[in-house]
């Protein structure tokens, strides 16, 4: 037996001054099922709180209709005192009789009949909610990060305490990264404080356990709850984490893809890279052992192919400049650019000289030196000629991206980088909850930004993951029913989470709970109609439906 | 023509974007005719062909589906899900006979209160032309 409670809100002047309250609540007192309706001053205070416990109890009310303000301000309020009055809060259906009744429309006696609908038509769909019960999902709250490089260093010494193991995997001999190779930064400060004081922490750490030389094999599971096997020396270690880091980094485009540029076909010609290690060794000098007197600087290499800017390297090639005037302050330097893409750090340099290229027609080598022709950015023919050509190319998604993407279960953008779920909403989550990419892994970044990044894992993590508190799947997730589907596969294609799998053995899909976000998508793509949207059913969207546009139908089938 | 006549529209609206956009028009006190029945769904995609069709049958003389821009969606890519379907009932509802200018499509963001008032008015303008949806009525399903 269904007991409806309807209670209007005057909200304060809100709700009472537009709409004529007695009217309504006349009106719906007559609807079958309907055992109380009321007005009230203010259903979300304090009072109004316990006025709607009372009554619920007083009149062993299983379901409640309340006309107030949009679920978006207050449902959360409503849900919580159904619960503190031993009623499932899914039986409640709040009405949006202020934001979107009282407050648009002009006149009272449409705003009354506008609400008087909306209320009748959320008497209608009460009727068809069903209890929901929420799930409680004990959880692991250690982490596993994939990728030693600064931003898996940074994330880990964050996360990792007491009571938060952190499991680190880097698949070279030494943590570090790329950046362990820079003698110094553009955005300033030192790579000594910047990595290897944090590699130092990092080993120190007893909650961080270190795997190097290592790889990770498989990650299985769910937020909260992952299992992944991480491969060393031919041995398989399982460990189980809460959530996964991917911070893999990047790797440089081959400019020897590219046969204009010579690149490992003539001498002293450099990647940004290379020039880099040469620097750390001491001096950066000619394979004749001699110092280079001029250096063209190359940028965008590989730019046109990708079909991106890599935003990072104009910045770099300014310290470039620094390496080589430390040993020769005279050293002749040319840069040679499509686009710019400078940030604050290198804008009021004026020791820098750049030429703006449209095209490098070809690298030549003469008497000992590079003869580089290209096309200026107004189409003219120049050349230059140097001691020593440095090719800046762009930075892309490292080699084993793809298999790491397959083995998580999550997207890549075009470019190949790893995609966040959201650029603005949500930038270093997955379309997996409780993997998340920080770093050039997600495209190219500068290191602050890239230290930015494993802040906020750290604070994603750190905010869901707490010792000691069971997670709460969503529950307005899909069902498919065993057996009405056929298995066509059509709701997996639609998923955009990765949260239906097809069930081999018995030919239907499966909703994975722990992973459904509750969009619906699937529900309305099911060509059998197998699927139901919990709480947004298509027999309660009827219900609403029928009721709006055709007063009591609905009521008078139901007497 | 009637200028009188209020038309029926059934709005489909997604909760993160189009609802909110919809209540931010609310608090903004920006007076529209009251034409709208809106159905709280939680993404567009939710929408099933069905419902626009059965809206059209019960008796909505025009009918709105409202989501995220393209590119902002919630759930990454429902928007787009819908976009298609919606171009699928569209020509499905030329081929049956329906009216196919009586269903819309728009995105509404969750600060766009102002566009919001303005899909509605030009909407309710464009079904006052068109008229009652003489489909209405004639086939319960």
């Amino acid at each position: 037996m269904k007991r409806i409670g309807v209670f209007i809100c005057e909200c304060g002047p809100n709700i009472a001054e537009k709409i004529d309250i007695d009217s309504i609540v006349k009106e719906v007192s007559s609807i079958s099922g309907v055992e109380i309706a009321e007005r009230y001053k203010l259903l979300c205070s304090k009072d109004g709180k316990e006025y709607l416990k009372e009554k619920i109890k007083e009149n062993k009310l299983t379901h409640l209709v309340l006309g107030a303000c949009s679920p978006k301000q207050h449902e959360k309020t409503f849900i919580k005192v159904c619960e503190e009055a031993g009623m499932n809060p899914y039986l409640c259906n709040l009405i949006n009789i202020r934001e979107q009744c009282a407050w648009m429309t002009p006149d009272r006696e449409e705003a009354t009949a506008k609400a008087l609908r909306c209320i009748r038509a959320g008497i209608a769909r009460v009727k068809y909610q069903q209890s929901l019960e929420k799930k409680y999902l004990e959880s692991n709250v250690d982490i596993l990060v994939i990728g030693g490089g600064i931003t898996g260093l940074q994330t880990s010494l964050l996360l990792a305490s007491d009571a938060r193991k952190v499991y680190l995997v880097e698949k070279n001999p030494d943590l570090g990264g790329m950046v362990s190779s820079f003698k110094s930064l553009f955005e300033g400060g030192n790579v000594k404080s910047v990595v290897k004081e944090k590699m130092e922490k990092v080993l120190e750490n007893k909650n961080i356990e270190v795997f190097t030389n290592s790889e990770v094999k498989d990650v299985l599971g769910f937020f909260g709850n992952f299992i992944a096997k991480i491969e060393k020396d031919n041995k398989i270690t399982e460990v189980k984490t809460g959530a996964v880091v991917v911070a893999t980094g990047c790797s440089l485009f081959d400019p020897g893809q590219i046969a204009k540029y010579k690149y490992g076909k003539l001498d002293d010609i450099y990647t940004s890279l290379e020039i880099e290690v040469m620097n750390m060794g001491g001096r950066i000098v000619l394979k004749n052992g001699r110092e280079p007197q001029s250096v063209a600087i190359v940028h965008c290499v590989g730019r046109e192919e990708k079909g991106y800017c890599s935003k990072i390297c104009c910045s770099y090639s300014a310290k470039f400049h620094d390496y080589l005037r430390e040993k020769n302050k005279d050293v002749e330097i040319h840069n040679l650019y499509y686009d710019l893409c400078t940030s604050q750090f290198e804008r009021g340099r004026k020791d820098i000289s750049v030429t703006r290229i449209s095209d490098i027609e070809e690298i030549t080598e003469e008497s000992g030196k590079k003869h580089i022709e290209y096309l200026t950015g107004d189409g003219k023919k120049e050349s230059v000629s140097v001691d020593m050509v440095i090719l800046l190319p762009v930075i892309e998604p490292g080699k084993n991206v793809p298999e790491l993407a397959a083995m998580l279960r999550i997207p890549l953008d075009a470019r190949g980088f790893f995609a966040e779920e959201h650029v603005k909403l949500n930038p270093v989550a997955t379309s997996l909850e409780g993997i998340y990419i920080a770093g050039c892994v997600q495209g190219p970044k500068n290191i602050l930004e890239s230290i930015t990044q494993s802040e906020a894992v750290a604070g994603k993590i750190l905010c869901s993951l707490i010792p000691g508190k069971k997670l709460e799947p969503e529950v307005m997730v899909s069902r498919i029913a065993p057996s009405l589907c056929t298995g066509c596969q059509t709701c997996l294609s639609v998923c955009s989470y990765g949260a239906i799998v097809f069930d081999r053995e018995n030919g239907i899909c499966v909703t994975n709970e722990m992973l459904c976000r509750g969009c619906g998508n699937c529900a309305s793509a099911c060509p059998s109609n197998a699927i139901t949207h919990k709480h947004f059913t298509s027999r309660q969207i009827y219900q609403e439906l029928t009721e709006v546009l055709y007063p009591s139908r609905s009521m008078k089938e139901q007497k | 023509m009637n200028e009188e006549f209020t038309p029926k529209i059934v709005g489909f609206l997604c909760n993160w974007c189009s609802y909110a956009g919809a209540d931010l028009a609310g608090v903004s006190r920006l007076q529209m005719p009251p034409s709208l029945r809106t159905i709280r769904v939680m993404c567009s995609s939710r929408v099933d062909p069905l419902f626009i069709i059965k809206a059209l049958l019960y008796g909505a003389d025009g009918v709105l589906i409202a989501g995220c821009h393209p590119g902002d969606c919630h759930y990454m890519k429902g928007n787009y899900y819908a976009r298609r379907r919606f171009a699928m009932v569209k020509s499905l509802l030329e081929a049956t006979g329906f009216e196919p200018e009586r269903v819309q499509l728009s995105w509404v963001s969750a600060s766009e209160g102002i566009r919001f008032k303005e899909t509605i008015e030009e909407f309710t303008n464009k079904l006052r032309k068109l008229g009652r949806n003489k489909a209405a009525k004639k086939v319960f399903v």
